[in-house]
């Protein structure tokens, strides 16, 4: 395949590409369920920390 | 007088179907082709937001620093929150609208974490900051372009708690082991225990705290101002605007008061007032009253279009936060006009019937704050504004004479006067009762749907007064309580149920859409 058909088309396959998998992401709200896991891990860190309370 | 949609809703027709128990929705909606594939490029370009945020080291160090950090996983999923449901015109307003809050809100993290001594620390950018008050109007900054106003309450606890309800619950403990009892409003008590916890950022040359609020605010204030000064050195001057803020013998005392805490920031910061910038601010802000008039108007008629939390937040922080200040506004304004017209000429509706017309009075459980979008869905009732959108409606001096220079501290006192909710809670019963009803009656409202908060004192005390004169002038009237930003005290069902059981007992109507008559969120975000 010639060269200035190949790279459009490897242009094209990789948007597609990309926009399969972001799609899946959003429409599935994996972004969201992803990110709502990781949460208590913060939580924790949080509660391990040494604090100044002051009033 | 109900109003039928003749266009059919693509997509998802019962919106049940996404929500689930845990702490995030089961999937996005499905709008159809077109609306499905806007929202996802607003979910690429928020996401894009956050990834520009989260890639600079002393935004990463702030996330492990600051528990109000953690919250911010949740900002698509907050945008999902008031854009459930919409399609065309009414779903590009809130995108344009929200999407804006989101890169504005981000900003003022950047600023934030920049000055910040325990993060970015550069010294000679929180130099040029002035902290100021959450609940202030930033009027007093409109001739310091040299100058940054830092809101830090608005991230950390204000915009928090829209993305996570349970985001003050431990900061409220904090306060409430320190002895503040637990009957004050939560949103100053939250804001006392993120100061005495140590997790507010620290920065800037001075800050202004305002009396704009209420009683508990004052509360607050204190605390966190104690702190400011005798901790880190930051000097904090107290705005004090006049409670009786329409009568005309306060407004001497209103208007000096500015020209003091304008003397207190050129003292503290080095920088002059310059009465150029000045004036370019004050043309941004009569344009956008005039802008909120306008959608005001267009919501007054069959087809409301810009309408609920994102209309209210969208005021909040263009009216309060900005304040003329910034000229990226003006742009969103005109994008969201543009929609808003284009939608009303096309009678656009964001449900399949609208049943009923109602006004929002009262303070807003922040925690369920897309309630309203849930109203029209479910019950077909129409959130023509709110409160906290009802502000000022008069044009500022805008052109730089010697009388106007002088004019100009009277506008910047009576901006002030007029933050939101504080020009409503304060100042008789005229601003909060009776104003009401003209509302009412210019809007074409039948309901009224009234925030009862709890934990305030400026509201509680006319529950009578509005019983009495609804019942007066057959308007509905429908209490619904809450705790703010406390979700533990009433649940967001709890919050939902109180309209339900108005709608089903006292109205004998069926829902819109029954699937999402109960909601199982109270574990969500």
């Amino acid at each position: 395949m010639p060269k200035f058909v190949k790279i459009p088309l490897l242009a094209i396959a990789t948007l597609a590409g990309l926009f399969v998998v972001t799609f899946t992401v959003y429409f599935l709200n994996l972004d969201m369920k992803l990110l709502s896991k990781i949460e208590p891990f913060f939580l924790k860190h949080y509660d391990k920390m040494p604090r100044k309370n002051y009033v | 007088m109900t109003i039928h949609n003749d266009r059919a809703r693509p997509g998802d027709q019962n919106l049940g179907v996404l929500f689930n128990e845990g702490k995030v929705r089961r999937r996005r909606e499905w709008r159809g082709v077109k609306d499905t594939l806007y929202d996802y490029g607003r979910w690429l370009y928020i996401l894009s937001i956050l990834a520009r945020f989260i890639v600079k080291p002393r935004n990463i160090k702030a996330m492990f620093r600051y528990r109000w950090m953690a919250n911010y996983l949740a900002v698509p999923h907050m945008v999902d929150k008031f854009t459930m449901g919409l399609r065309d015109e009414p779903l590009r307003i809130v995108h344009t609208a929200m999407d804006f809050v989101v890169y504005d809100v981000a900003q003022t993290m950047e600023n934030i974490f920049r000055g910040d001594r325990r993060t970015g620390n550069d010294e000679k950018f929180s130099a040029k900051c002035v902290l100021t008050d959450e609940n202030a109007m930033t009027a007093f900054m409109m001739g310091f372009p040299t100058l940054k106003a830092i809101l830090r309450e608005v991230p950390t606890m204000f915009v928090a708690n829209l993305l996570n309800q349970y985001s003050t619950t431990h900061y409220l403990d904090v306060a409430q082991q320190a002895g503040i009892p637990g009957d004050v409003c939560p949103m100053p008590e939250a804001e006392a225990g993120i100061s005495i916890e140590d997790d507010f950022a620290v920065l800037g040359a001075c800050a202004v705290q305002v009396n704009t609020t209420c009683d508990g605010s004052l509360m607050g204030n204190g605390i966190i101002a104690k702190r400011l000064e005798r901790e880190y050195g930051i000097p904090t001057f107290q705005l004090v605007a006049p409670m009786r803020h329409r009568e005309a013998d306060v407004q001497d005392y209103a208007a000096q008061d500015i020209k003091n805490a304008i003397a207190f920031i050129e003292e503290h910061t080095g920088a002059k007032w310059d009465w150029d910038a000045y004036f370019e601010c004050a043309k941004r802000v009569n344009d956008i009253t005039r802008n909120r008039l306008a959608w005001l108007e267009m919501n007054s008629t069959n087809y409301p279009q810009f309408v609920g939390a994102p209309f209210s937040l969208y005021n909040d922080t263009n009216y309060m936060g900005n304040c003329g200040r910034s000229p990226k506004f003006p742009p969103i304004d005109r994008k969201i006009m543009k929609y808003a017209q284009h939608g009303y000429e096309a009678k656009r509706m964001m449900a399949p019937e609208y049943r009923h017309r109602a006004i929002i009075w009262g303070v807003q459980p922040q925690y369920v704050i897309d309630m309203l979008n849930w109203m029209i869905h479910c019950w077909g009732i129409v959130p023509l504004t709110d409160m906290l959108s009802m502000v000022n409606t008069r044009e500022i001096a805008e052109v730089d004479t010697p009388e106007n220079r002088e004019q100009a501290y009277y506008d910047m006192a009576w901006l002030n006067e007029n933050m939101i909710m504080r020009n409503r809670t304060h100042g008789g019963y005229k601003v909060l009762v009776d104003e009401l009803w003209q509302f009412c009656e210019q809007m074409n409202a039948d309901m009224v749907i009234m925030w009862e908060h709890m934990s305030c004192k400026a509201l509680d005390g006319m529950h009578g007064q509005f019983e009495e004169q609804a019942r007066e002038k057959g308007i509905h009237l429908v209490w619904v309580c809450h705790d703010l930003c406390d979700p533990r005290v009433y649940t967001r069902q709890a919050i939902r149920d109180q309209l339900n059981t108005y709608m089903r007992t006292v109205m004998r109507e069926e829902p819109l859409d029954p699937t999402i008559e109960v909601l199982p969120d109270e574990k969500a975000w």
